[in-house]
């Protein structure tokens, strides 16, 4: 088993991460991650995070540390413990005094690991001023975060009216030492690793973090050759909306095209992650989304990312490779290179889900799996066939025939049976299966429509009350989902190609000054739409005629 | 109005709306900072979102974490912050003396003069005073032994506007020989090479200078000493971790066997690596009373650390890219990047090196080498936002060292220069100026003043009695400064209060041209701001 150290960078990202922490049910160890964000966006929570609050000041000698060891970071074989047992402790019943999630964290903590659970306040008021509350990604983060976790960007006008192009975000890195403190951050935590996988970074495509990503990667290829890392573009809704006027489109569109070519060309797989309006995709069948509130949309971007990090997390088996829990272990560097390295070198991908992912009992489930995985990427092509597409797939907590979770042969005959009779097939598919469902804490918003039951079945009938349910009603759900390198990615990456030829490398491009005063060379751009224009190439090599134009 | 014919939803500030709008934000900000000024300045306390408490006297870190709206003061903020990132201190006074500027320049606006009089008469002070200041400044020669006197003189200065003064004079020791530590002749001071690591430990006053480094981490194996002495060290850059090979390189295996042959072989070639280092380690290392240290910036992973354990030899792993560099500096030898070019030449000396263990953290000291280049200096303090305040202190104590060293000469302190400069503009040149330019120059003059009159506010003193006592001393032709306990003026050559000419320089540079900007605005346009805003 080796670490994954993960990066958030932007509001976004964390206010996603802050769910995928939440999943891990873990207490007394904190994430192995570096985050970045605005000054002022940890909400209650301070910068050195919560577990060395309580640490006497006093000029002692020896500093005494609640409950942490020297591995203390060593929070796969914790996780890995509950896949394995398929009995993930949920934490929703621990006690919560007031009806503000956090505040009532910070206030039982000392009492918490000894004391029995005391809901003096119904867990349906916490749930309810979550629902209407959440500001911050602290909000509703049950974790504990390692002091050198959570960076605050600062300097002067940071937010997000302000910080909004890719400019300015590579700026800020550079600004004062900044770059140079999270660099040394992530350091800190990859000189603890034995043995390190991977790196798991997340980060908001809009604004000016992914400028700061940017050179944030840039430095981890200089620094950490051959660690490799798994990037996850991800875009708020509320950015898709937020353009008024012709200026500012311009703007945020040749933001996006700069940015997705950058990061691009600086990890070795991305995965643009986040739709426009999530509520009304065919990926939130069964669910029912606010798209104006982050704390709802995040969840479910979590969720997926989670179910795709599992693998990761798996032990190894021999090479008779399957136990009854779960099997298909896979690094992020062998991911990476089956999604990426194979023959056809694409480094971007789609992901799918299914939430929750459909049983496998009957003869069309599978199918009807299958066609419930729906893309959360963007401006992804519907139906593309595509006979090189290779893809990796994670689903845990099926149920099979019988009612009992399904086990990875049950899902494995099925899902072939399934796609030998479909229309498109991948040239190459892998698969990973666990019996461990996907836990929903307490501080899950409540998103699931009511054909969803209590562990996470489809029910033939609506349930009677409110339209939507949480983590009071639901305690799990199976998930399924999937990283696709598929040619249907390619009107996401023509229509970036096109905007930064129409707006920033034609003659007299109306953002042509914009990107200049991002920092940008003509010749730096032309590179850029190099790079997007070889990324099409490599899936349709019939475009080729149109991308030699100049 | 035009603009509103070009975009009606612009909004629009004219005239003596907008100049007051820009006067009245240098004020404010002015009078924010200007309590922090000086040894007798008072502190902020900065309270985060979550209770976090900052304490600070530091114009620039107050700049950063105030969270400025106002778009006239965020331009004189970072006009100020630009300050301290060139010279490395002057924040407060450069905000202050903008801030002055404008109130100045107020009291002839209102009587109806028109701003690029006053404009034209600050350009011309400007270069009379940096003139001025050519003449003022005490050369100080740097040779190869500088004169550590003078230099402590200044840090002490800097020192003891940031922190209470037994502890600033302590300090003053260390960033002297911090930075004579890392100078080397002909070449530019790089204040990166004093490492400051920091420990939640113990008291402020036991902050020390490290002659050698302190790393923030220390070696992973449990059968590793902890404490060694008379140590070889290796400095190194090389992976001794078994990775795969690079992604990309399309090498394939078809069954379980092929790969753990792959996987044997890769394994294989990283102890190689490891023997080499072994193998040196028993060269060098004849005798039982030397010892051997790799620090390396790459990973090593469990199966290198046992051979390496097992050899004697204690390993760090992941070292900062920067410690790189300083452990050749403080240690000798060579930094190497691959196990074949490896000699003995290439090994660095340290007589100790050891590990203390603080709770979950660990630091590793390197000490006792021979002829350092570089240094650490070890903050210490009982709580984060003491350990803040020193570190914030000692940055600026280092880079007033640094300037002094690179300038080659020091500004009497203690108000004194702003009140010689003053007088020298008002009594002489005043009356070389044609018309009403020389409103101008009364105003900057007068602004010049605001030194020395906040130095004796807040010290709690009567700022018409300083001044003119000041001024009187001025025109017998004695140079003074103000002594801030008793109020009187006193020498500060015999004080030992001097201040940065960089700095100095820079405030008198850029503070008038900030200000002549400000003053020349007519209208403050605010296109687009109301459109991206939903409400």
């Amino acid at each position: 088993m080796r670490e994954i150290v993960t990066l958030q960078v932007g509001t976004y990202a964390n206010f996603i991460g802050s769910h995928f922490w939440n999943f891990q049910g873990i207490l007394t160890y904190t994430p192995r991650l570096v985050s970045v964000d605005f000054q002022g966006s940890l909400g209650s929570m301070s910068s050195r995070g919560t577990l060395y609050r309580n640490i006497p000041s006093g000029p002692s000698d020896v500093v005494t540390c609640p409950q942490i060891s020297d591995s203390s970071l060593d929070l796969k074989d914790c996780v890995v413990k509950n896949v394995k047992t398929g009995n993930v402790s949920i934490h929703a019943s621990e006690p919560r005094k007031k009806n503000l999630f956090l505040q009532s964290l910070d206030e039982d903590e000392p009492e918490r690991v000894h004391n029995e659970p005391q809901s003096k306040v119904p867990d349906k008021d916490i749930v309810e001023s979550l629902e209407n509350d959440v500001q911050f990604w602290t909000d509703y983060s049950k974790v504990h975060y390692h002091p050198q976790s959570l960076y605050e960007l600062n300097g002067q006008c940071m937010d997000s009216q302000e910080f909004n192009n890719y400019g300015i975000g590579r700026d800020a890195f550079s600004r004062g030492l900044q770059g140079e403190e999270i660099n040394e951050r992530l350091r800190f935590f990859i000189e603890e690793c034995d043995h390190i996988q991977g790196i798991q970074f997340m980060v908001d495509n809009t604004g000016g973090f992914s400028g700061v990503a940017a050179e944030f990667l840039e430095s981890i290829a200089d620094e950490f050759t051959n660690v490799p890392v798994l990037l996850y573009a991800v875009q708020a809704p509320e950015s898709y909306t937020n353009a008024r006027g012709q200026k500012q489109t311009i703007s945020l569109k040749l933001h996006d095209a700069v940015s997705f070519s950058r990061l691009s060309s600086l990890s070795k797989l991305i995965v643009p992650v986040g739709l426009p309006s999530l509520s009304r995709s065919d990926a939130s069948r069964f669910l029912c989304i606010k798209d104006e509130k982050l704390y709802h949309s995040s969840a479910v971007y979590a969720s997926a990312i989670h179910s795709i990090s599992l693998p990761f997390r798996m032990k190894r088996l021999g090479p008779t490779g399957e136990s009854c829990y779960g099997s298909g272990a896979m690094d992020v560097y062998e991911v990476i290179q089956m999604l990426a390295g194979q023959a056809r070198q694409n480094r971007v991908t789609i992901l799918d889900v299914a939430m929750p992912a459909p049983s496998l009992s009957g003869k069309q489930a599978a199918k009807f799996l299958l066609r419930n995985l729906q893309p959360l990427t963007p401006e992804t092509a519907e139906d593309m066939e595509d006979l090189q597409a290779v893809e990796s797939m994670s689903i845990h907590g099926v149920l099979g025939h019988g009612g009992h979770q399904a086990s990875f042969s049950e899902v494995k005959d099925s899902l072939e049976a399934a796609s030998e009779h479909a229309m498109t097939r991948p040239m190459f598919s892998h698969l990973s299966v666990t019996t461990c469902p996907l836990p929903i804490p307490l501080p899950f918003p409540s998103i699931f429509g009511n054909l969803v039951g209590e562990h996470g079945e489809l029910l033939s009938s609506p349930n009677r009350g409110s339209l939507s349910r949480g983590s009071l009603d639901v305690e799990s759900i199976p998930m399924a989902a999937r990283l696709r390198s598929s040619s249907a990615i390619l009107p996401f990456l023509e229509n970036r190609l096109a905007n930064l030829r129409k707006y920033g490398l034609e003659r007299g491009a109306l953002g042509s000054g914009l990107v200049r005063s991002w920092g940008f060379e003509k010749d730096e751009l032309d590179d850029m739409g190099e790079v997007l224009s070889k990324m099409i190439v490599t899936l349709d090599p019939r475009s080729q005629a149109s991308s030699d134009s100049d | 109005m035009s603009i509103r014919v070009l975009n009606p939803n612009a909004e629009v500030l004219n005239k003596s709306a907008a100049l007051h709008m820009n006067i009245n934000a240098a004020k404010g900000l002015q009078d924010v900072l200007k309590s922090n000024l000086g040894p007798k300045g008072t502190i902020k306390m900065l309270v985060g979102g979550a209770g976090d408490i900052k304490l600070t006297k530091d114009g620039n870190t107050l700049l950063k974490e105030m969270q400025i709206q106002n778009p006239t003061a965020i331009m004189i903020a970072r006009t100020a912050v630009a300050q301290d990132d060139i010279s490395g201190d002057g924040t407060t006074s450069t905000v202050i003396f903008i801030g002055e500027l404008m109130k100045q320049s107020e009291r002839y606006i209102d009587e109806g003069m028109h701003p690029r009089v006053l404009v034209d008469g600050f350009e011309i002070a400007k270069r009379a005073t940096l003139q001025f200041l050519e003449k003022f400044k005490t050369p100080v020669v740097m040779g190869d032994q500088p004169d550590r006197e003078i230099l402590k003189m200044v840090a002490r200065t800097t020192l003891r506007t940031k922190l209470y003064e037994a502890l600033a004079d302590q300090l003053t020791d260390i960033v002297t020989n911090a930075v004579l530590c890392i100078r080397k002749p002909e070449e530019a001071i790089d204040l990166f090479m004093v490492e400051i690591m920091h420990m939640r430990h113990k008291f402020d006053v036991d902050t020390r200078l490290v002659e050698g480094l302190v790393l923030d981490h220390g070696s992973r194996h449990p059968d590793m000493k902890r404490r060694a002495e008379n140590c070889y060290i290796l400095t190194c850059n090389v992976s001794l971790e078994y990775e795969k090979s690079e992604i990309n390189a399309g090498f394939f295996y078809s069954n379980a066997a092929q790969r753990e042959a792959m996987v044997a072989a890769e394994r294989r070639s990283v102890d190689e690596r490891v023997k080499k280092i072994i193998d040196l380690k028993n060269k060098v290392c004849v005798g039982g009373d030397k010892n051997f240290v790799v620090i390396n910036q790459k990973g090593i992973d469990p199966p290198s650390l046992d051979l390496l354990a097992r050899a004697g030899i204690v390993a760090l792993r992941r070292a900062k890219r920067r410690n790189m560099e300083r452990l050749v500096l403080a240690c000798g030898g060579e930094a190497v990047n691959s196990v074949d070019d490896l000699t003995p030449n290439c090994l660095g000396w340290a007589g100790l090196v050891y590990e203390h263990v603080l709770g979950e953290e660990k630091y590793t000291f390197v000490e006792n080498v021979k002829n350092p280049h570089s240094c650490t200096i070890l903050i210490k303090g009982p709580n984060d936002h003491t350990i803040a305040q020193i570190k914030d202190a000692i940055r600026d104590g280092l880079r007033a060292v640094k300037n002094t060293v690179e300038d080659e000469s020091v500004v009497l302190g203690a108000g004194a220069f702003e009140v010689a400069a003053r007088q020298h503009l008002i009594n002489e040149v005043k009356k070389t100026v044609k018309g009403r330019a020389q409103l101008g120059v009364e105003a900057f003059a007068d602004a010049l003043l605001v030194v020395p009159k906040t130095l004796a506010e807040n010290s709690g003193l009567d700022t018409q009695d300083v001044i003119i006592a000041l001024t009187g001393e001025h025109d017998k032709g004695n140079i003074v400064g103000l002594n801030q306990h008793s109020g009187d003026p006193i020498d500060p050559q015999m004080e030992g209060i001097f201040d940065n000419y960089s700095v100095k320089r820079q405030i008198i540079n850029s503070g008038p041209v900030i200000a002549s900007q400000l003053l020349l605005v007519d209208e403050v346009i605010r296109a687009g701001r109301n459109m991206r805003k939903p409400n």
